[in-house]
């Protein structure tokens, strides 16, 4: 009785109230502040959780076979050398030319802050969210990597919390250019478009580049470094797909870092 | 207890629904499953809640665990979207769950799960459809292709998991029952007993019991009453069932004492009495007429009516029968049709000792006991039911004897057995292992409670407890919700607001009133 008399009209409120957050997030482009309240009440839970779940979840991934058991030190060593690697893999005159080109400021070692994965977001979406926020310094745009390679970017902070959209993710487009001949192009996630493999998927600028699978690529980098340094391994060419005729060249890039099993991950603090 | 429990049962679904969201944002999303996709357990907590607890509590969980994901850090989705689908989800399964709750008036197991699964299945796809109506890069048609099958594959495998897991936390208190004394235990097995049976039947009924809320009109009816032939001893046990203790019934009491006789006392019969073991009501010409017909031994007989009821309503052999026809049309020589017979004898019983057609028979005995031919002591006797003009007889006039083996009383007098209300510390129980043949169980998971016919010739107070029998298959798995009390608080209208109201119990009502043919 009582249940029956009051089920249509509060229904009727919550649909209502659903399509008003719906409308107000669509109006702010995915930044309205229910994503910050929900990340301020969120995130300390999820700190938590994510400490409890990390020894399960590692045991699940040692037991499914795709990650041995690592020493999350040694892994942060190994991430604050892999991104001076890639900083200096880079050639000389390159960098150079990088720097002169697109006015980087910034041309010292990069200061990593190393974080953990300590939630996931859901099945369509290729966002994660790591475990220091503001007040270790992280800030939005910035870069994240971990010891293979490129990870994504930074889209949101709280105090003690970020979310990082993956490069896999098919919001996500990195600007890249081929480790070899130089030549620059795009890369843009497809989400889960291709469930398995979490392919990226590469659009030439040039039209009279050459492409061949088993090049590399790296981060061609940002202006000031935001979102995207410069310098960062991001994959290798799997499939030249473009069409004969085509104006740009396309290829499946298969990234180096594995998204499915993120465990530490560094971002790159600017400054 | 109750409240701690509704408390601790309101507080257990928004529990439920935090640690799923945490699960599923920490856990589960994050281990790379086979498929490329993951469950969604808030979906499935949701729909849980909502086919266990109906349409509202679906609705409410559904808008906050799809608020949870829509806000928890990870999400890129627009906020709102999940707690639009999965508020509709939940309100469909707490309806769907009301309809066939409604339609096939219990809850099983099987169709609880269907009506989960799609939900889930449903949910899943809206939150698809959603994305791609809010044109979310991530959901495109291929990623739809890809992970929304897996989605509800994995769905569907943990169903039966999250259903149990919620059945767990939201199971309903079993209704408590104050522990009953014995002898009321007995009690309301006979009432149970003369309340199946039709208004005309003689109503048993234990002296010194709470009188039974279906009691017919006394003015009527002969009533059967147990009661020790003489109070013995050991009449602290027996107290509850001696006259002397009963209150005496008003109106025209017609009795039918149980008797008992001690091992070794005398027995105080009178010497009119009508023969061994018999059941006498009401004699239909007075107690000469009443030494001739006696019908035989051990049977039972019932009040003779001075206004012949027609014929056509005798129901023929071994049919419990309150009313005698008419005296002029019965042979002395035999009771004749229009007298009490509970039960129809086996044929061997019939031939042996048969008294005659109309005969009040308090239960066939089994071939096989030793007593048969000759009840004796111990039997069933009536009191005659007439009119107040009638001087009531003494004690051993009129009465009719019960069979010896009736109660269990007279055999354990040290008080091992039944209802010693005198030692304590003795647990008054009816003694299980042997109470052999002829014993009046109060308590026997009879298979079927068939009052008409009770077998090998017992008065059985019959079933106990017509207890809805239990669905589940185990300890706490997936009990089908129990039917909701039918007083002022429960789901059953009041009379008051029916009759006012447009709803459909009030044509529901009318029809059956116009049926019976019962007021508006």
């Amino acid at each position: 009785m009582h249940e029956v008399r009051w089920t249509r009209p509060v229904l009727i409120v919550l649909l209502i109230a659903a399509i008003a957050l719906i409308t107000l997030d669509f109006r702010d482009a995915g930044n309205s502040s229910a994503h910050g309240i929900g990340a301020d009440v969120f995130g300390p839970v999820e700190r938590t959780a994510g400490a409890v779940a990390s020894p399960f979840e590692s045991l699940f991934r040692a037991a499914s076979g795709n990650q041995g058991a690592e020493i999350s030190s040694l892994q942060k060593q190994n991430d604050q050398l892999r991104a001076e690697l890639a900083q200096s893999q880079v050639s000389a005159g390159e960098q150079a030319q990088l720097t002169q080109l697109l006015h980087l400021t910034n041309t010292g070692h990069y200061q990593v802050v190393a974080a953990t994965v300590i939630a996931a977001g859901g099945a369509y979406s290729d966002t994660v969210t790591i475990n220091v926020g503001r007040r270790d310094g992280i800030a939005t745009d910035e870069t994240v990597l971990n010891g293979d390679g490129l990870v994504g970017t930074v889209t949101a902070v709280t105090s003690s919390t970020a979310t990082v959209q993956l490069l896999t993710d098919a919001g996500s487009t990195v600007g890249v250019k081929l480790d070899g001949t130089g030549d620059i192009g795009a890369l843009s996630g497809t989400g889960s478009t291709m469930a398995a493999s979490r392919e990226l998927r590469l659009t030439l600028f040039s039209s009279t580049a050459t492409l061949s699978p088993g090049q590399t690529l790296v981060t061609f980098g940002s202006v000031g470094g935001r979102p995207y340094v410069a310098g960062v391994p991001v994959g290798e060419v799997t499939a030249v797909t473009s069409q004969p005729g085509a104006l740009t060249q396309t290829a499946l890039v298969k990234p180096f870092t594995d998204v499915s099993g993120l465990g530490v991950i560094g971002v790159v603090v600017s400054r | 207890m109750t409240a701690v429990r509704t408390i601790a049962q309101a507080l257990a679904v928004p529990l439920a629904l935090l640690l799923a969201v945490i699960a599923q944002l920490a856990v589960v999303n994050r281990v790379p499953l086979p498929g490329g996709t993951a469950p969604d357990l808030v979906l499935l907590v949701v729909t849980a809640v909502a086919v266990r607890a109906g349409p509202m509590a679906g609705l409410l969980a559904g808008f906050a665990g799809g608020l949870a994901l829509d806000a928890a850090p990870p999400a890129s989705h627009l906020a709102g979207e999940y707690a639009l689908v999965f508020c509709l989800v939940g309100y469909a399964c707490g309806r769907a769950r009301n309809a066939i709750i409604h339609a096939t008036g219990e809850q099983t197991m099987v169709a609880s799960l269907t009506v989960m699964a799609l939900g889930t299945a449903a949910g899943e796809a809206g939150k698809a459809a959603l994305g791609r109506l809010v044109s979310d890069p991530d959901i495109t048609g291929q990623a739809i292709k890809h992970v929304l099958p897996g989605a509800i594959v994995y769905d569907l495998l943990l169903c039966p998991f999250v259903f149990w897991l919620v059945s767990l936390v939201l199971r309903r208190p079993a209704p408590e029952r104050a522990p009953r004394p014995e002898q009321t235990r007995i009690a309301s097995a006979f009432r149970v007993a003369s309340a199946g049976a039709a208004g005309a039947v003689p109503r048993l009924r234990l002296a010194g019991s709470t009188p039974s809320p279906v009691r017919a009109p006394l003015s009527r009816e002969p009533k059967l009453r147990l009661a020790s032939a003489h109070p013995s001893p050991l009449s602290g046990t027996y107290a509850a069932f001696s006259p002397a203790h009963a209150p005496v019934p008003g109106g025209r009491p017609v009795k039918v004492n149980f008797g008992h006789a001690g091992p070794g006392t005398p027995r105080q019969r009178q010497p009119a009495s009508p023969g061994k073991g018999w059941l006498r009501a009401d004699p239909p010409a007075g107690e000469a007429a009443l030494k001739r017909t006696s019908p035989g031994k051990g049977w039972l007989r019932a009040q003779h009516r001075a206004v012949p009821p027609p014929r056509r309503t005798s129901p023929g052999k071994g049919w419990i029968r309150a009313q005698r026809p008419a005296a002029a049309a019965v042979p002395r020589t035999s009771p004749g049709k229009g007298w009490i017979r509970p039960a129809k004898p086996s044929a061997a019983a019939l031939r042996r000792t048969s008294p005659g057609k109309g005969w009040i028979r308090a239960g066939h005995p089994a071939p096989a006991l030793p007593r048969r031919t000759s009840p004796g002591k111990g039997w069933i006797r009536a009191r005659r039911p007439t009119a107040a003009a009638v001087p009531r007889p003494a004690l051993g006039k009129n009465w009719i004897r019960a069979r010896k083996p009736m109660f269990a009383l007279r055999r354990t007098p040290n008080g091992n057995g039944w209802l010693n209300a005198q030692r304590p510390g003795v647990v008054m129980v009816p003694r299980r292992t042997s109470p052999g043949k002829g014993w009046i169980r109060p308590a026997k998971p009879a298979p079927a409670p068939r009052l008409a016919s009770p077998g090998k010739g017992w008065l059985r107070p019959a079933k106990p407890v017509p207890r809805p029998r239990r669905k589940s298959p185990g300890k706490g798995w997936l009990r089908p919700a129990k039917p909701a009390p039918r007083n002022w608080y429960g789901r059953s209208p009041s009379t008051r607001w029916v009759r006012h109201s447009h709803s459909p119990w009030r044509g529901r009502r009318r029809r059956l009133l116009s049926l019976v043919g019962g007021r508006r």
